[in-house]
């Protein structure tokens, strides 16, 4: 969810909140308002009946008010049972209308000169409650929906505007990338909050760019430098093997010992290629045709593989062509070819196909899929397949990405696939 | 041979050393540009190991000073770089052979055979051993008068064990070969197995003098058939 949108979200829920309550407290004032004015004039309307029948003058027979009135005559034990004023809301006949209405009703129990209790019921009739609510109602949605508008309006202009030092920011830390080159950050604002974010982003990334240099530069140091104590131990293991007077015994710990130091030495080198590659050292660019560069490569390792039976298919659509270094180019072929040999079963098969924007490779699957985040990992190694360094997957992970190439697996109806492509 | 190594690390400079000598080779070391110049200025060497980074000096330089000197010595490059324009700018100036470190002792001295015959010989084009002939230029091999029919990878191979016969050569060196540098050796060495066997059976039919012997399980001997078999 954008932040413009939640906020929007949020925005409208308490605006709803906020509205009704309000409406609810106008609605009730108004009502308070209305009730106590009609009061007043009931009262005073009471008044000068209650006067004149008590001065024995003519009740009143106005015809121009709304206003009603009756007098009941009633018992002692009633009148004091009655409260002597006492207004309520109900619905009355009204005679002139001859409809049914609302009215507000004042009843006052009072004795007259002959000390008989009478109750003077005056009404007068009162706004149409269901009416008001309705019409306040529709106010306060237009009200609701204007303000609504109006904010969300504003809210989206000021936040354009606002955080543009932001949006900024995030464009350049998203094409951001560690150990590559990139532009300096064009965020010019006066906002000492942006500020600070984007000095405190720069010298966050300045400190990584440093870290990932010195890991780099340290991870190809320890490289070369173990690289002549093992040629040496490599060396003097190598004489004493052709030693004629050791035993078979002694020759397999010591062909032990060698193996390892292989391992480690391959490893070495890997590790130092992989240096290497990330810190774009090999610079004998030039168009290379990768389908030509793996017809070079392939008939060796349908040689070696013989053994396997397995059925190796080429297409080729068209020619699939990058600009990079050749000896990684072939690299990148050479283990994307062996990995396909090596993991296929015997009398498996390998499809390769290549057009204009991608080459992908096809195997059989020994197994089901494998983990498609793991297997470009450094070290990554599947159980079972001891004597591999775990390194070729990521090697070819880091050239492609060298040249802008996307390197993908997925696994389709049984077979591996590999695919090179054009970002 | 006469064998000039030039190398600053004492502990490589021996064992290079050692191992030439069991091959009958007469060798001298220099462990710096100087010393490894006033040798060159004096004497004669038919092939010269020279390393690229010296404490006081390029090895690509001393390259340019023999090839100054009119010296006909064979030139092989060995350094620790790996680089590829170390490579190119050491065969530009005229080296014979680009050696990477750490390297098998084994390919080390198929490289000095292998420069030496492509220099020394002229006018023969093939390498033989016993009754096996080897045309480095056509990838041919014959054996006796009939031609054998290799792969390119039982080619290499062989090719390997024409130039270092009687030493024991071991699989990692193969594989490598096999391989080449940068990828993943898992389970290699099945493959070399069905390769050697391939090609000893070839040789065998063919009636090759020279025979491939595995030493127990670690590597493979390139020697004169026994004749009782």
């Amino acid at each position: 969810m954008k932040l413009i949108h939640h906020i929007s979200y949020r925005m409208l829920i308490a605006l709803t909140l906020v509205l009704s309550v309000w409406a609810a407290f106008f609605y009730t004032a108004i009502m308070d308002e209305v009730n106590d004015e009609v009061d007043d004039s009931l009262e005073d309307y009471a008044d000068i009946i209650i006067r004149r029948s008590l001065g024995g003058d003519e009740l009143p027979q106005d015809k121009n008010t709304n206003n009603q009135y009756y007098l009941t005559l009633i018992s002692a034990s009633e009148a004091a049972a009655t409260p002597i004023i006492s207004y309520k809301d109900s619905m009355v006949y009204i005679q002139e209308k001859k409809e049914t209405e609302p009215a507000r009703v004042l009843d006052i129990v009072y004795r007259d000169s002959l000390d008989r209790y009478l109750k003077l019921t005056v009404l007068t009739p009162a706004i149409e409650k269901h009416d008001l609510i309705e019409e306040l109602r529709n106010w306060l949605l237009f009200l609701y929906a204007t303000l609504l508008v109006v904010l969300i309006g504003c809210n989206v202009w000021l936040f354009k505007k606002s955080l543009k030092p932001f949006y900024t920011l995030m464009r350049w830390i998203d094409r951001y990338k560690l150990g590559s080159s990139h532009e300096p950050l064009n965020n010019h604002t006066n906002v000492t909050e942006f500020k600070r974010l984007n000095e405190a982003v720069i010298r966050s990334f300045e400190r990584n760019e440093k870290l990932f240099e010195k890991q780099k530069q340290f991870i190809g140091d320890v490289s070369h430098e173990v690289q002549t104590p093992l040629a040496i131990t490599i060396g003097r293991l190598e004489m004493l093997m052709e030693d004629e007077t050791m035993n078979e015994r002694q020759l397999e710990e010591l062909y032990k010992a060698h193996r390892d130091l292989e391992y480690l030495t391959n490893l070495n080198k890997s590790l130092l290629l992989l240096a290497k590659i990330d810190n774009s050292q090999f610079t004998d660019l030039k168009l290379i045709n990768m389908g030509e560069l793996l017809s070079q490569y392939l008939p060796d390792y349908q040689e070696i593989y013989s053994l396997k039976e397995i059925d190796v298919k080429v297409e080729k659509k068209s020619d699939f062509t990058v600009y990079m270094s050749e000896t990684l180019a072939s690299v990148l072929l050479t283990n994307l070819l062996k990995n396909s040999f090596v993991h296929t079963p015997e009398h498996g098969a390998i499809h390769i196909n290549i057009d204009q924007n991608s080459i992908v490779f096809s195997n059989t699957a020994e197994e089901g899929a494998l983990d498609g985040d793991k297997i470009f990992r450094r070290f990554y190694k599947r159980e079972g397949k001891g004597s591999s360094s775990g390194l070729g997957l990521a090697i070819a992970m880091s050239i492609s990405k060298q040249y802008n190439l996307r390197l993908s697996y997925s696994y389709q109806s049984g077979f591996h696939r590999f695919r090179l492509e054009r970002i | 041979m006469k064998i000039l190594v030039v190398e600053d690390e004492p502990s490589l400079r021996e064992i290079i050393r050692t191992s030439l000598l069991k091959e009958k080779h007469i060798v001298e070391t220099a462990d710096t540009y100087r010393s490894a110049l006033l040798k060159i200025e004096d004497y004669d060497y038919d092939c010269i190991l020279l390393d690229i980074m010296l404490p006081d000096g390029n090895g690509l330089e001393l390259l340019k000073q023999i090839k100054s000197l009119k010296k006909r010595a064979n030139v092989i490059i060995v350094s620790a770089k790996d680089s590829l324009d170390d490579k190119v700018d050491g065969l530009n100036l005229g080296a014979d052979d680009y050696l990477a470190k750490p390297f098998h002792l084994a390919e080390l001295n198929a490289r000095i055979r292998s420069v030496a015959r492509r220099n020394n010989y002229e006018g023969n084009d093939f390498i033989s051993l016993g009754n096996v002939r080897l045309f480095p230029e056509s990838r041919e091999v014959f054996v006796g008068e009939s031609a054998l029919d290799l792969g390119r990878k039982e080619y290499d191979l062989l090719y390997y064990f024409i130039n270092t016969p009687e030493r024991l050569i071991n699989k990692y060196s193969l594989a490598e070969l096999v391989w080449g540098d940068h990828i993943d050796q898992a389970d290699s060495f099945d493959f070399i197995y069905a390769q050697i066997k391939n090609l000893r059976k070839k040789l065998k039919a063919a009636g090759s003098d020279y025979e491939i012997k595995a030493v127990y399980g670690i590597g493979y001997k390139f020697v004169k058939g026994n004749s009782s078999e």
